[in-house]
């Protein structure tokens, strides 16, 4: 029989004891097998990190094959391989379970629930998601090598007569059972929010990562159904089944592959904006600003991108481009809300210049040039110009890399605590940042130039042009700085779990419910009464009403 | 509950009006198909939460639960559940003995879902009783 969570919690929750079998299995096979949303969470962040490291490694192998025209690094082939695996690990196996992950972590805990709903579907969803990852990487062990028709893997590039062998088999298999995994996630992530929140959370009180969180998984289950069948009718055509054939059958994959393919990029964008937000608020000492509008911004961000997939096939002639610029520039008015709303938090706030914090604002900072540079390739015009161009690499490298990948380590840095118990050290930290700041600048920066300038996007080689060079040389020091920004990141955890300074329950004077509970959480997720929840910041609330009765606020005593 | 099924229908609604803007405008199978079946998704969702429960689309917060729930804790049979999905798929593409092999594990793991859902059933019953009693 489980602990009874005080009021607010489901005053009536039973921990289940597992038979006795099960009960014996602790360590690693009682993380494997349990059901709690907070380790499920751990074991599929954890495990995308590590696929985050693996892309990373295959981007160092590129950027130094690239670092010299007419390099003979790695073969032709295997950069065809590197480049697809490292997009499809980036994308599939750590940008997207990530921001999964930290859903099914802080979601339950944030709406004041005691776990996740239907946790059996979320466990099988977790290891579909697994062996998916590791299926897809077997690819490198099979006889011709890893898939190497891209991370989008279009037809008829991946048909068996262009792309044979069993490594894209292994890709487009893993692919399935990934997409497959995270929607079941998802979907208890969506059934969670809409059947466990505790009494008092009304939907115009959840927390805004909780919103964040709710349109993802939402976008999530909507398109990735569509992945799988896609890459079920590519399997099928692979092994002579004759689907995406001609003109016709192109378009058509194209078509039902951006349907997922763009809606994933604010699957890997809208958690870290949630992330960044939660930190600016709470480093600002204020609410967010704007939460109505906010909210109403991000179900219509997440309704328009699914209408705006085509603008990635302009250059096809197959589509209307008048319709697909239209919607895809509308994104401008949910995306300009959010910024005014994270301006409206900071002005007037009681800014702590955390680390978490730092990251968030550079989020914020670097994520308009991806979002800029997206204003151009939404109009037709801009894009025949630059499609294929290294243009486009720079532009969703500022979106996926310098907008979610700092997003995600301002959550890393505002959460860690709550995982974890500990504190991760600050100067580590801001070193870090810094490193991040100006290797992501230094590698993505000149890409906009080599762009311009039309140098191709996945060519192992090229030839040698005035500046070209020079441009390649500065990415490639610039992608290994990164790599060093990562390391210091490592170094970081390993030294704060090491040697502990404790967090405390709420180091940040939070403003949600997951800092209503003890760091870590303990199995049912609240070991004490919940405070009484009347808006999207109750800890706050009642910091101010202790204010109201004389006490001093918590937050001059933090600032002191 | 109370008011769950409401932000998953108005998103639906926003789907299907783009998806309508979306026919209109283009006209293609590929698209429209996509595209509806997104909306199809997305109300099934909110309309199984409101049948679930009548209060799903009623707004407000949500009042203190009375009904017991459970919170299982561990799960080998979900565990195994998605190791045979694997299994069985990368047996397609590597060697069909594990193809075999995976779905023999599914429908063991199945059954032992099975078990794990009555001696949960049970358990709840068994707590809820013992409430009353006290």
């Amino acid at each position: 029989m489980g602990a009874q969570p005080g009021e607010g919690a489901d005053p009536v929750s039973v921990a289940t004891a597992p038979p006795a079998r099960i009960s014996r299995m602790t360590g690693w096979l009682g993380t494997l097998t349990s059901t709690d949303h907070k380790r499920m969470g751990l074991t599929l962040g954890g495990l995308s990190l590590l696929y985050f490291l693996l892309g990373g490694l295959f981007a160092l192998l590129m950027r130094t094959q690239l670092a010299q025209s007419n390099m003979h690094f790695v073969s032709d082939n295997s950069y065809n391989e590197l480049f697809t695996m490292h997009g499809s690990t980036m994308i599939y196996l750590f940008v997207t379970p990530m921001a999964i992950a930290l859903a099914v972590y802080l979601v339950p805990l944030q709406i004041g629930a005691t776990g996740i709903s239907a946790p059996r579907l979320a466990l099988a969803g977790l290891w579909t998601w697994i062996c998916g990852g590791l299926i897809m990487q077997q690819g490198w062990f099979a006889s011709g090598g890893a898939g190497r028709a891209g991370w989008s893997s279009y037809a008829p590039l991946s048909n068996g007569t262009n792309t044979p062998g069993v490594g894209q088999d292994l890709w487009v298999i893993g692919v399935i059972l990934a997409a497959a995994g995270m929607a079941a996630m998802a979907g208890c992530v969506v059934a969670t929010i809409a059947r466990r929140r505790a009494p008092g959370m009304a939907l115009l009180r959840m927390p805004v990562f909780t919103w964040t969180a709710l349109v993802t998984v939402l976008m999530v289950v909507a398109s990735f159904p569509i992945l799988v069948l896609v890459m079920v009718l590519l399997y099928i055509d692979r092994h002579g089944g004759h689907i995406f054939t001609g003109f016709t059958g192109a378009i058509d994959y194209q078509d039902l592959f951006w349907f997922f393919g763009h809606p994933v990029v604010y699957v890997m964008f809208f958690p870290y904006l949630g992330a960044a937000a939660e930190a600016i608020a709470v480093c600002s000492h204020k609410r967010w600003f704007g939460y109505i509008a906010f909210v109403a911004s991000m179900m219509a961000f997440a309704a328009m991108s699914t209408a705006v997939w085509s603008h990635h096939m302009y250059t096809t002639g197959g589509v209307t481009n008048q319709y697909f610029a239209f919607t895809s520039t509308l994104l401008l008015v949910p995306a300009g809300v959010e910024y005014f709303d994270a301006i409206g938090t900071l002005i007037g706030g009681a800014l702590v210049l955390r680390t978490s914090m730092l990251f968030a604002l550079t989020f914020f900072l670097q994520f308009l040039v991806g979002g800029l540079s997206g204003v151009f390739v939404a109009s037709p015009v801009l894009d025949y110009q630059v499609y294929g161009t290294y243009m486009i690499v720079a532009h969703f490298h500022y979106t996926l890399f310098a907008g979610s990948i700092f997003g995600f380590f301002a959550g890393v840095y505002h959460w860690f605590p709550k995982f974890t118990g500990a504190l991760l050290r600050e100067r580590l930290g801001k070193l870090q940042l810094v490193l991040m700041v100006i290797g992501t600048n230094l590698t993505f920066f000149p890409m906009f130039f080599l762009g311009n300038d039309g140098m191709p996007r996945r060519v192992s080689r090229y030839p040698t042009h005035p500046g070209w060079g020079t441009l390649n040389e500065l990415e490639t020091i610039g992608a290994g700085i990164i790599a060093l920004g990562v390391l210091v990141f490592l170094v970081n955890v390993w030294t704060s779990l090491r040697r502990r300074v404790p967090a405390g329950d709420d180091p940040w004077l939070g403003h949600t419910l997951e800092w209503a509970t003890s760091s870590p959480p303990p199995p049912l997720n609240f070991d004490r009464p919940l405070p009484p929840i009347s808006s999207y910041s109750p800890l706050l609330d009642l910091r101010h009403e202790e204010m109201d009765r004389g006490g001093e606020p918590a937050e001059v005593s933090a600032a002191r | 509950m109370r008011g769950g099924a409401i932000p998953i229908l108005a998103w639906g609604t926003i789907l299907l009006v783009l998806a309508i803007g979306n026919w209109v405008w283009n006209d293609k199978t590929a698209d429209g198909a996509a595209a509806s079946a997104a909306v199809v998704i997305i109300y099934g969702f909110g309309v199984a939460l409101w049948l679930a429960r009548r209060e799903a689309i009623r707004r407000g917060p949500p009042p203190p639960r009375t009904d017991a729930e459970a919170v299982p804790q561990a799960s080998v049979s979900a565990m195994l559940i998605g190791l045979s999905v694997g299994c069985a798929l990368f047996g397609l593409a590597w060697a069909k003995f594990l193809l075999y092999f995976g779905i023999a594990v599914f429908v063991l793991s199945v059954g032992r879902l099975i078990i794990e859902l009555r001696a949960e059933r049970s358990t709840r019953k068994h707590v809820v009783s013992e409430e009353e009693h006290r």
